[in-house]
Order: structure tokens, then C-alpha cells, then sequence
């Protein structure tokens, strides 16, 4: 696996922009570009550290997912078995007991919930139900935003949004169909389809000469919106904001592509589903291999996986299942000693798709360690269990080691239903954000599971 | 997210809400302050209404426009415009990202999201490869920039941005935007001593700014009325010609607009026909109606395949097939009442459907046009497979799924959320008593229930109208073994099978208003405010005036006030 030499590149570039000539590339020594302590890639560089959310809708069946034991004796039951089997279970923390404390709404208020630790903005109470947006960035943009002002922090992609079961949900605003929000009705939409991310992250060719002009285009367009904005409401006005800094995220890629990468081979043009059944391993295999190049390469440090979305009519055919999950969460009868077999089995099958993923960073050696090594990642859903639809009794995973920083393999077990923003503010500290709380109104928490931090 | 509440065997523990007939409520705020909305609990009022009851129409609020807002390109108006600026033979664009939906539209929610990270790139990398294209052709190149200029001075180079700018932006470009694409193509001209290359840079410029990716619509200020702005022809040009062909406006347009044809209703009226009088407002306008009946969720209906031997992978597309075509027939082809899209017997259909259709003769995969017998079961778009199968599960019917559409998206009688926390609780099947039909079923568990009952009156008894068609909408006259009870009222007025509950749901005022309300706000792209109350008011007697002809209420939507106009 190769080593992107991003960093260096961009910030030579972006000297030279400032001296004028947008292509001097008058490197200095590597050394001086680093830290000199902590763990070294091949090429001399720090190994990063990297943040990501992957998230499944619907929730779990809490009598097979809470383990037996706590700390670093736990049990798995059936529900987190796959995680044993993959061989990742030391590095994977299960957090148990924990609610959101904005809960008015179960799927609305535990998206956005979990996502920003606070509550759902409303665009309107429509039809049966209401519309919501988030009122805050989601926190994979928590952790971008501060990353990306950091020029040691930076990457070519301030972060990568991927979907992997199509979306079967409701337009019941931006918070039933995406994850990754800058703010309310500013999303960052998840790519589906393998091919498009794999040539958007590895196929464009490199032409410094066309980069140049390309600049001068895009400083262009970015004048333009700014000559618009004194005409535009206060709202218009903030969605061109965030345009033009679309705009600066492709000219912090100008002249750089993770040049010393190795290019991975492209997937499938094309996933199938004949009858309408979903190649979701085959999908979710094959986006975690890009995404796991994607970090390799040092393109991007910030992730977001959306397995499924809040509360997701995805069919689990792979389990016998030929009605959507959400509405089996509603409607599976009790049957013998599991209350809702189908349920329990698509949340395990979800399981071992996450398990993939987290395998697939383990596989791939970094420095003396490997990928996962790096990594702190949220795990989790917008439901307790999709039976009963409440907020309380989160399912929460935090995977990594998050470069050292994180204890891993522990089960923390919440005395008292502690606000879900705790587990939040703890991944938060463990890759380096020092803010005091996280967290909104009843949403807002400055406590962090110790346990997990080293 | 739907719960329990719309679950055909749950019983919801207390599902009491308010049931809301076309009362006034207080609009949403159409633009999102970062703060929490103080107002963003549900609210459940405990003492259900058992049924409408006739209201007195309130003395409406005075007129007023709805601010004006920056509307994206939807992913469809952006490939059509593309291309219609570019010129024919280009490959479509396809690395976009889908539409968001909001309100039940996507252009509601074009007028609301953002061009993020992802859309930037995509643009940008869109407007390069296709500017490439184009000039990596000799004749296509010539016949883009109408000279072939030496130097990046050259008159004919700002001849050119003039031509093109207004083509691609709907609009003149100023001296100033002249200035700024001329002067990028001299930096690049500079840089890389090549004029033709610093043209199509400027072009895939040009296609990136947010004049093009935006319609920017902002009004002039209106001097007879300072509250107000009139949107300005050029304006009007973009907004007649997205609405009715779902692309930029063509040079007649532009010339229309220049001319201040658009600025008076009658110079709308002239634009708006020519348009509809052309295959592309077909397309367009379709959209509508497919967005309304939510046909893009056919896609990724999953029935169960033991239970339905006929389902295949290609029916879902044949069941859109059908309604699209079933809608253009009576709205566009025969431009007739509008109404009759509900008892038709005139329909569409290929092999497969025709299997589940049990008609004999129909061979292939290609759509064809049928009349249903008059003693058939089926008459209109409420009994096409493709409605039956999108409101039932995979193996069952859903009443409840049913009655609800008809309910909230045909006649907009909205029913409030149930009370956040719901806990349904599965009642126990004795396996000793005798068989139910789903709808014996229902009347015991959503029906007989007090707090269940109050939503469920509202959805399921019109769902029942169905229940001769089954999951995937063939015809049937049993459900598990009994006979199948189709019969029920509609707001008072008998019914005993799906074509008369769908001639009563034909005669009801509500439908037709409630189409009025869905397709000024897929129009205008927002959820309508308590200011265009008028607007939406006069549109309906408008449909009535003109014997609910849909072209010619897409005229009178036009030439509407809160269609021509913006807030200040």
C-alpha cells in the first residue's frame, strides 16, 4: 500500500499560490514537515489519526446485543458474535445504557440525536408524521471542519460520504435521507454507487497545466457568487457560503493527487439486483475496500459509512426477510423464545457487514500496527430497537484505538441512562478536539467514559 | 418515520390524534435558522375528531408573495439544460447526485439545499469533460464559438460569451461578467498559450457558475407596491420553461423575454400554450404527477415471489409505465377533464401486466393502449397495479397504506403524528379461532379500538374499497379463504367496490384543490404560505372554469399572481 505525499504537495502548492506562481513546488525537507516523534509510514510520514461514523437504521434487539460482563471481560452475545468471528473484538468497545436526551420523536430525534446531541430541527409537521432537518452539523463535520482548517490535520477530501443498502425511506426531510449535515438542509449526500466513488477518489488524471486553468475558473465562479450574495435573503446567502467553500475544497486539490498511491483496481460497473434483491455484502465489501485505499492513501481522515438510513425499509432477503425491516420491527409476532427472529437476524447480518469493514482496516498494515490501529469510529443507529421505537438503551459501539488514544475491547455499562453525547465527546477527546462538552440544550453533556480514554 | 400506526396488525397502544381537515395552520418557516425551532414538538391533541365537519372559509389572508429563493437544478433540469446549451449528441451526464425530496418534490427541496463538496466536484468535472468534447470536435467547436479567433482579443471572442452567456444563464450577461470570463481566458491564454484551450475552460466556466446552476430568480421591486416584486421576463422565461419542459428556455423564449412579451399575463398566456403544445411538456409535466403518486418508490417495491409467481424484475417498471401513460392520455393527449384520471377505462398495459390483468392478447414488453370492459373491476389510476402494489406489503394488502394516500395525498386532509413514544404491542392470535379477512382483522384491531380508531376511521374503510386487488393489484374475490367485503362509505356516501369509491374520491371537491395546493407547490418550489391562500383560492376556480382541463390550468398558474411575483 502506498503513501499519499498529499499534505507536503498541497501546502507547497499553496505557498505557491501565495507567491504568485500557483505551480513551485520547491520542497523542503520532508523532515521539517513532521512532527519528529509518534509512529512513522514507510515514507517518513506520521501515521494519521482517522475519525468515521458508520450507521445502520432501525436499531437492534437489545436482549442479544448488551453483553455479558463489562470492562474488557465481556461477553458477546449473538448480536456482536460477528465481531469475534472476524477477529476484531479487542477492537471494538460496546457502550450499553446510554439515552438520548432530546427524544420526542424516536427515529427523527435519534438520528439527530446521536448525530449532533441535540434535537431535530422542524420544517413542518406534514402528512402523518413531521420533517425534520438537523440543527446542527452532524459530527463526522465536527471533526472535518477542525481537521481541515489544520494544515496537519488536512486531506485532499475533507471528508467521504458512503451509502451502501439503497435508500427505502420517506421524504421526511433531509434527516431521513442522508447522515452527513454542515448545518440545517446542508447535507453531504452519500455516494451509492462503487464505481463513482472509486473514479472520483482514483480516476481523475493528473494535468498540472489544466490545473492552473482550472484555478483561474474556479476563482471565477467563487467572484461570481459573491457578487450575488448582497442580492440574496440571509438563507440564500448562507447556502452560497457553503458553495464557495465546495469551491475551495476542489482548489485545495489542484495540483495534488495521491501521486505516490497505489490505484486500486476498479470495482464492477455495475451491481444488480435481480427480483430487487440487494447485493449488500457484495456492495458493502467492496465500498469498505475503497474506503479503506481512500484512508491508506491519506485522501481523506473523515468518514461516513450510512449502511441504511433512519428508519429504512431495507430488505434483508439474505435472512429470509420479504418485507422492509422498519415495518417488521412493527409488525414481527412473538414466536417461541425469540420475540423477533427476522429482526435479530438482519440486525447480526448488518453486523457482520460493519465487521467486514473493521476487518478490512485491520488487514491493512500501517507503520508497526495496522489501520485500525488509527481509527476511532462511531457506530451506531437512531433506534434502541425498532419494537418498541424509544431512545433509551442506545446501541453504541466505539471501534478503534484512535492512534493510542482510545482503550479498546471494553464493555462500558451506563449506571444511571447517561446522555448518549458522553460517548460522543468521548471519541471527540480521543482524537485530540479539546472542547469542554458536546452537546446542545438537554443534549449537552461535559462528561466523557474514562475508562476509554488512555 | 410511519409506526405502528400504519402497521396492518398492530395495535397501537394510544394512537389518538387530531384529525386536521384543510384547516389553517401556521406555515413553516421556509428557511431553517440555526437555532432549534421552539415549536418542534409534536403536537397531539387529545379529543379526536370523528369527522370532518363543514367548516365556514374563514375570510382569507391578503395577498402575499412568498420570498423569493435560489433554485438548484434538479439532477433532470441540469441534464436536459446541458445539453440544450451544449448541443445534441453529447453523453448524458450521470456522476450527480440524486435529488433530495422535501415536502413530497424535488424542486421544493432544489429551493432549499445547497451545492455541496460532492455536487462542486461534480459539476466541475461534468462542465470540463463535456467542454472538452465539444471543442476536441472541429464542427462541433465552429459551431459553438461562430469564428475561430487568433488571439483571445479577437471581437469575435466576446461575440461568442455574449451569445453563448445568455443562452447558458437565461439572461444578458453584464459588461462586468463579459470583463471576468474575458479576462480569465487571457490569464489561461497566458499561461498556456492556447486560445482554443482558454475557451473551453471559460465554456466549462460558464457552466459552473451559479448563474447556470441556479435559477436566479429575485424579482425587481415593484413601485406601485413596495411588499412586492415582480419577477422579470427574463425571469418569467426561466419559470414558465423549467415548470413545462424541465429545461432552459429555448432563443424563442429569450427573444419573448427581451421583447417584454412576459411581462403582462396575455404575453405568459401566448409562451405558456406554445410551450405546452410541444412533446416536451409531456415529459415535464408528467414529472408532476409521477412525484404526487411517488412513482420513483415503485423501483424498489420487493413482493413475495412464492406468493406472486407473476412478479418479475421488469413489472415495476410496466406498473409506472402504465400510470404515466394512463395520466399524459387524459391530461395531455385528450387535454380533457383532468378527473377522469380516476375512472378511465382506457389504460395501458404489456404482457406481464396483462397476466396480472387476467386480459387476454397483449404480447410483449411494449406498452399498449386498452379498454377495459365496462364490467370490469378496474376504471382509473386508483386501480392500477402499480397504486395497489406501492400501498401494500410484500405479501398482503395494507388497507391502512391505502386509504391513507388517498386520504393525506389526494384529498390533503392531513392527519397529525401520533404522540412521540408510541409502544405497539401485537396482540396474541388464538390459533383455535376461526379465519378473518384482513379487513375483519383491521375492524377489530384499528377500528373497534377508541384511541386507534380515531386515525384509522380516516385511512382504513377507504382502503377496504380496495381489497378485491390484491399485493401486487391482481383481482380477487376472496382474502384467506372468505369472501371479500369491498364495500364502505366515503364520507358519507355508499360505495361497493373500488370504481365507485373511486367515482366518489372524482367527485369531491377536495380532490381537486388538493391538486391545485401539489402542483402550484411543485411549481413555485415551496410549501405554500398563508399568503398565496388567495392564490391557491382563485387557481381552483380557475380548474372548475375551464371544465378541469389541466393545460389550461397550467395558464392559469402561470399568469397567477403568486407564480408571477416574490416578497420583498
Amino acid at each position: 500500500m502506498g503513501i499519499s505525499r498529499y499534505a507536503l504537495n498541497r501546502r507547497t502548492f499553496l505557498r505557491g499560490m501565495l507567491g504568485g506562481t500557483a505551480l513551485s513546488f520547491a520542497l523542503p525537507p520532508l523532515e521539517a514537515m513532521f512532527a519528529p516523534n509518534g509512529d512513522r509510514l514507510a515514507h517518513g510520514a506520521e501515521i494519521p489519526k482517522r475519525f468515521g461514523v458508520w450507521f445502520w437504521g432501525n436499531g437492534v434487539r437489545r436482549a442479544h446485543w448488551i453483553p455479558d460482563g463489562t470492562g474488557a471481560a465481556w461477553m458477546p452475545r449473538a448480536e456482536l458474535q460477528p465481531f469475534v468471528t472476524a477477529g476484531v473484538r479487542d477492537y471494538v468497545s460496546p457502550i450499553t445504557g446510554l439515552e438520548i436526551k432530546t427524544a420526542t420523536h424516536p427515529h427523527h430525534s435519534g438520528m439527530t440525536g446521536i448525530m449532533t446531541g441535540a434535537r431535530y430541527f422542524e420544517l413542518g409537521a406534514v402528512r402523518d408524521t413531521i420533517a425534520t432537518t438537523f440543527a446542527y452539523p452532524s459530527i463526522d463535520q465536527v471533526v472535518a471542519e477542525r481537521w481541515a482548517a489544520d494544515p496537519m490535520t488536512r486531506a485532499p477530501y475533507r471528508s467521504l460520504e458512503v451509502g451502501i443498502c439503497r435508500f427505502r425511506g420517506t421524504d421526511e426531510g433531509t434527516t431521513f435521507q442522508h447522515l452527513s449535515h454542515n448545518g440545517p438542509n446542508n447535507v453531504n449526500p452519500s455516494e451509492y454507487e462503487p464505481i463513482r466513488l472509486f473514479r472520483r477518489l482514483f480516476g481523475m488524471p493528473l494535468d498540472a497545466q489544466k490545473d492552473v486553468a482550472r484555478a483561474s475558473v474556479l476563482d471565477a465562479v467563487k467572484q461570481e457568487i459573491d457578487a450575488l450574495k448582497p442580492r440574496l435573503s440571509m438563507t440564500d446567502r448562507g447556502r452560497l457560503e457553503q458553495h464557495t467553500a465546495s469551491i475551495r475544497a476542489i482548489e485545495m486539490r489542484l495540483g495534488t493527487v495521491g501521486a505516490s498511491c497505489v490505484r486500486p483496481g476498479a470495482p464492477a460497473e455495475d451491481y444488480p439486483e435481480p427480483s430487487g434483491q440487494e447485493p449488500i455484502a457484495a456492495k458493502n465489501a467492496v465500498m469498505s475496500d475503497i474506503l479503506a485505499t481512500a484512508l491508506a492513501c491519506d485522501l481523506v481522515r473523515v468518514f461516513s459509512v450510512m449502511f441504511s438510513t433512519a428508519g429504512a425499509g431495507t430488505v434483508f432477503w439474505q435472512v429470509g426477510a420479504v418485507n422492509g425491516i422498519h415495518q417488521i420491527n412493527h409488525d414481527e409476532r412473538a414466536m417461541g423464545a425469540e420475540p423477533q427472529p427476522t429482526v435479530h437476524a438482519a440486525t447480526t447480518f448488518t453486523m457482520e457487514q460493519l465487521a467486514y469493514f473493521l476487518a478490512r482496516l485491520r488487514n491493512t498494515a500501517e507503520g508497526a500496527g495496522n489501520m485500525l490501529d488509527s481509527c476511532a469510529i462511531l457506530c451506531t443507529s437512531e433506534l434502541s430497537e425498532g419494537f418498541v421505537h424509544t431512545n433509551d438503551e442506545f446501541p453504541i459501539l466505539i471501534a478503534g484505538k484512535a492512534g493510542g488514544a482510545l482503550r479498546s475491547g471494553l464493555h462500558y455499562r451506563s449506571p444511571s441512562r447517561e446522555n448518549t453525547s458522553k460517548a460522543l465527546l468521548t471519541v471527540l477527546r480521543a482524537i485530540g478536539d479539546p472542547r469542554p462538552s458536546f452537546g446542545y440544550l438537554a443534549g449537552e453533556t461535559n462528561q466523557v467514559i474514562s475508562d476509554l480514554l488512555v | 418515520m410511519r409506526g405502528g400506526w400504519v402497521s396492518i396488525v398492530a395495535l397501537a397502544a394510544a394512537c389518538q390524534g387530531q384529525i386536521g381537515g384543510e384547516l389553517p395552520r401556521p406555515s413553516a418557516s421556509p428557511s431553517p435558522s440555526p437555532s432549534p425551532s421552539p415549536s418542534a414538538s409534536p403536537t397531539v391533541s387529545p379529543s379526536p375528531t370523528p369527522s370532518p365537519s363543514p367548516t365556514v372559509e374563514p375570510e382569507l389572508p391578503a395577498f402575499a408573495p412568498a420570498p423569493a429563493s435560489l433554485r438548484r437544478l434538479t439532477r433532470i433540469e441540469y441534464q436536459n439544460t446541458i445539453a440544450d446549451v451544449l448541443g445534441p449528441g453529447l453523453p448524458v451526464p450521470t456522476d450527480l447526485e440524486a435529488d433530495t425530496t422535501l415536502h413530497g418534490f424535488t424542486t421544493v427541496a432544489a429551493s432549499a439545499l445547497n451545492v455541496g463538496p460532492l455536487a462542486a466536484e461534480q459539476y466541475e468535472k461534468i462542465a470540463l469533460d463535456l467542454s472538452a468534447r465539444v471543442f476536441a470536435d472541429p464542427a462541433r467547436r465552429a459551431a459553438l464559438l461562430g469564428c475561430a479567433p487568433a488571439t483571445v482579443e479577437d471581437p469575435c471572442v466576446r461575440t461568442f460569451l455574449e451569445r453563448f452567456g445568455r443562452r447558458a444563464w437565461r439572461r444578458p450577461l453584464t459588461s462586468a461578467e463579459l470583463d471576468r470570463w474575458v479576462g480569465v481566458a487571457r490569464t489561461i491564454d497566458l499561461r498556456l498559450g492556447d486560445v482554443a484551450t482558454s475557451l473551453e475552460l471559460v465554456t466549462a466556466g460558464l457552466l459552473q457558475s451559479p448563474a447556470f446552476l441556479y435559477r436566479v430568480e429575485l424579482g425587481v421591486s415593484d413601485p406601485a407596491d413596495p411588499t412586492r416584486r415582480a419577477y422579470t421576463g427574463w425571469e418569467m422565461a426561466s419559470r414558465l420553461s423549467y415548470l413545462i419542459w424541465g429545461t432552459t428556455p429555448d432563443d424563442a423564449l429569450l427573444t419573448a423575454a427581451e421583447g417584454g412579451a412576459l411581462d403582462t399575463p396575455g404575453g405568459l398566456t401566448v409562451e405558456a400554450r406554445r410551450l405546452l403544445a410541444d412533446p416536451r411538456a409531456k415529459v415535464a409535466l408528467g414529472r408532476f404527477f409521477a412525484e404526487h403518486f411517488k412513482l420513483d418508490r415503485l423501483a424498489g417495491i420487493t413482493k413475495d415471489l412464492a406468493t406472486f409467481p407473476q412478479m418479475n424484475g421488469a413489472l415495476p417498471a410496466a406498473m409506472r409505465a402504465e400510470i404515466e401513460q394512463l395520466i399524459a392520455r387524459v391530461v395531455f393527449d385528450r387535454n380533457t377533464d383532468l378527473r377522469e384520471i380516476f375512472d378511465t377505462r382506457s389504460t395501458f398495459v404489456n404482457a406481464d401486466l396483462a397476466r396480472v390483468y387476467n386480459l387476454p392478447g397483449v404480447r410483449g414488453p411494449g406498452m399498449v393502449e386498452v379498454t377495459l370492459p365496462d364490467n370490469s373491476p378496474r376504471a382509473g389510476v386508483l386501480t392500477t397495479a402499480g397504486f395497489l402494489a406501492l400501498y401494500s406489503h410484500a405479501s398482503v394488502t395494507s388497507p391502512t397504506l391505502r386509504g391513507r394516500f388517498v386520504r393525506q395525498s389526494l384529498l390533503c386532509q392531513e392527519i397529525e403524528p401520533p404522540p412521540a413514544g408510541l409502544i405497539t404491542e401485537l396482540p396474541e392470535v388464538d390459533p383455535n379461532a376461526p379465519p378473518q379477512t384482513l379487513r375483519q382483522r383491521l375492524e377489530t384491531l384499528h377500528l373497534a379500538v377508541q384511541p386507534c380508531s380515531g386515525c384509522h376511521s380516516r385511512m382504513d374503510p377507504l382502503g377496504f374499497g380496495f381489497e378485491a386487488f390484491d399485493a401486487i393489484g391482481a383481482y380477487r374475490t376472496t382474502d384467506n379463504g372468505l369472501p371479500v367485503d369491498a364495500s364502505g362509505s366515503f364520507d358519507g356516501q355508499a360505495f361497493r367496490n373500488a370504481r365507485e369509491l373511486a367515482s366518489r374520491v372524482k367527485a369531491s371537491p377536495a380532490v381537486s384543490s388538493c391538486l391545485v395546493k401539489m402542483a402550484y407547490r411543485y411549481a413555485s418550489g415551496h410549501r405554500e404560505t398563508d399568503g398565496e391562500r388567495r392564490t391557491l383560492r382563485a387557481l381552483d376556480e380557475s380548474l372548475a372554469a375551464a371544465n378541469y382541463r389541466f393545460q389550461d390550468f397550467v395558464v392559469a398558474l402561470v399568469t397567477s399572481d403568486g407564480f408571477r411575483m416574490a416578497g420583498e
